[in-house]
């Protein structure tokens, strides 16, 4: 009968291209280890999965360039790792935070490293996924039939970029304190909800315990969940579609994965991990002093990656703010997400993609010279004069 | 059939609006359930920005006499402050300003614009926010820069010997 439920010990059908299936038979091992393994391959597929990948065809000309994305989920693995360590010593309180990162940075045996680890770790993420983005646009990677695969790297992104932000105000320090507040602000800028929006961001009308508590949420457990299960829908595309090879066919043979692209994957990673453990033990990872609402002698600045749009919102006019908060960030965002259809053009050699290229170069133009302007100008001096009192009146807030 | 106790039989021909119906169903019961659950962890999380704002209480920050008239002074003041699941000291500042004719302005130090806190320079006698170059003079006025309105006029009154502002 049809339907009847056999033993399946039927060879799966071979591959059109050749090559065998997942989870194809393996050469049986012998001894205890190779029965193990036997096994568990009989049960899962897990070997011939992994052989399955290891096997995949690299077009000709796939070097260097492509170990971007390789780097790119070590680094975010090891700021997993070096998250989940801090998590440990962190208390998100506006009473206890400063104090339980300061404990972290000067009494935890490896504290500060850990600390800078997953400090410098945020810098060079935001600078290898901005370089993998480049690689993507140049080489055109993102044209049929890989839309959707740079839909899903273009989500990643903003989700780095949220890291990035509920991150930085953990620590609790001035320079938090004052980048969230004027973070935070640019909610209130959007139109009709921003009010809204902003005490809901914020978790009252300022910034104080339950923008920690909620940041915190967000930080350790919406974001991780999210970038895992759109890291996994990147990698799966990717391997569904292949990578992308060059603009130019390259002649030559594919070459397997596995030794030849992985080692250049793994000599990236020991560079890329050996500059980060270099910058975690050589620079202390800064915290300022603790956060105080009632400081006027800070300057808040942002991090390095965030400094384009500080700078952005000094050329706004008055009453034009939405301008540099909302419309021209979402501006670039949409223009993402709309690229591969945006970009008509069958070719993907950037000699053929003239405007596309031209309009990605005045913007990666702008950001980088407001970044650079924002990087070279110092801080206004302060002036710090205050008078302090005392009143023990409750109010809420 | 098989001899080993499961036993399948030949599926019913099915009524295609009965497996339509059904498909609503589930579709319906899992919105439902999905529903049921997502709109009270939603109220639950946006809560806090429900809240209704009160006017804040009148609050002694300063002598009268230690502010001279024609003086930009910023003070800092502290406060039990109900903040999400505790109660804990909060200091604030505040700017103020003892107008020619005897009256007493208070700012609220942040900037209009995007939060920053304004710093009062002396000798220029204007507000400069540090973050955007927002510009303000003495009376909260916007002079230059990129903030839509002046600086927040927080009420402020003189009594008994003290000067009071109302936080809003």
């Amino acid at each position: 009968m049809a339907h009847l439920i056999e033993k399946t010990t039927e060879k799966p059908t071979p591959r059109s291209d050749g090559k065998p299936e997942r989870g194809a038979e393996l050469p049986h091992r012998a001894g205890r280890v190779g029965a193990v393994r036997d096994w568990i391959e009989e049960r899962t597929g897990l070997f011939g999965f992994i052989k399955h990948h290891l096997d995949e065809p690299m077009p000709p000309g796939v070097g260097w360039w492509q170990t971007l994305g390789n780097l790119l989920l070590t680094l975010l693995i090891f700021q997993f790792i070096t998250g989940f360590a801090l998590a440990m010593f962190y208390a998100p309180t506006p009473d206890h935070a400063h104090e339980s990162v300061k404990h972290i940075t000067e009494n935890v045996p490896l504290g500060a490293f850990i600390r800078g680890l997953h400090h410098w770790g945020s810098s060079f993420i935001m600078l290898v996924v901005v370089l993998h983005i480049l690689r993507v646009f140049f080489w055109g990677a993102y044209k049929k039939p890989r839309e959707l695969t740079w839909l899903v790297g273009v989500a990643i992104f903003q989700v780095i970029l949220a890291f990035a932000f509920t991150g930085y105000l953990l620590i609790w320090d001035q320079k938090a304190y004052w980048a969230t507040v004027v973070g935070t602000r640019f909610a209130s800028t959007v139109p009709v909800i921003g009010e809204w929006l902003m005490h809901f961001l914020r978790g009252g009308k300022e910034v104080g315990a339950l923008t920690l508590t909620r940041f915190y949420a967000i930080h350790i457990m919406l974001l991780p969940v999210a970038l895992v299960l759109l890291t996994a829908a990147h990698l799966y595309l990717v391997r569904r579609l292949h990578i992308a090879g060059p603009v130019v066919p390259q002649k030559g043979a594919p070459q397997p994965f596995y030794p030849y692209q992985l080692f250049r994957d793994a000599v990236v990673v020991l560079v890329g991990m050996g500059l980060l453990m270099t910058c975690a033990l050589l620079f202390k990872p800064p915290l300022y002093p603790v956060a105080d609402p009632s400081g006027t002698a800070f300057t808040p600045r942002p991090e390095w990656y965030f400094l384009g749009l500080y700078e952005l919102l000094k050329l706004m006019p008055p009453k034009l703010e939405v301008l540099g908060t909302v419309v021209i960030p979402g501006l670039v965002a949409i223009g993402m997400i709309l690229l591969p259809w945006l970009d008509r053009s069958p070719s993907r050699h950037p000699a053929y993609r003239k405007w596309v290229i031209d309009v990605g170069l005045i913007v990666i133009f702008l950001i980088g010279t407001l970044t650079l302007k924002g990087i070279l100008s110092e801080p206004p001096e302060v002036i710090p004069q205050s008078t302090s009192v005392s009143s023990s009146t409750t109010g809420s807030r | 059939m098989r001899s080993n106790g499961l036993e399948y039989q030949e599926q019913q021909p099915d009524s295609p609006i009965r497996r339509r119906v059904l498909g609503w169903l589930v579709g319906l019961i899992n919105l439902g359930v999905i529903a049921g659950f997502i709109a009270p962890v939603l109220g639950f999380i946006s809560s806090p920005a429900r809240r209704r704002r009160e006017p804040g209480e009148w609050i002694p920050v300063l002598n009268a006499h230690e502010l001279k008239p024609g003086e930009t002074r910023a003070v800092t003041y502290s406060l039990m402050v109900k903040d999400g699941y505790m109660t804990a000291e909060h200091r604030y500042s505040v700017y103020l300003y003892h107008r020619s004719d005897g009256t007493v302005l208070a700012f609220d130090p942040s900037c209009p614009h995007l939060g920053c806190r304004v710093e009062f320079k002396e000798r220029k006698q204007r507000y400069v926010c540090p973050c955007h170059g927002g510009v303000f003079d003495t009376e909260g006025n916007l002079v230059s820069g990129p903030p839509p309105t002046g600086l927040t006029k927080l009420p402020a009154r003189v009594d008994g010997g003290k000067i009071w502002i109302q936080r809003v």
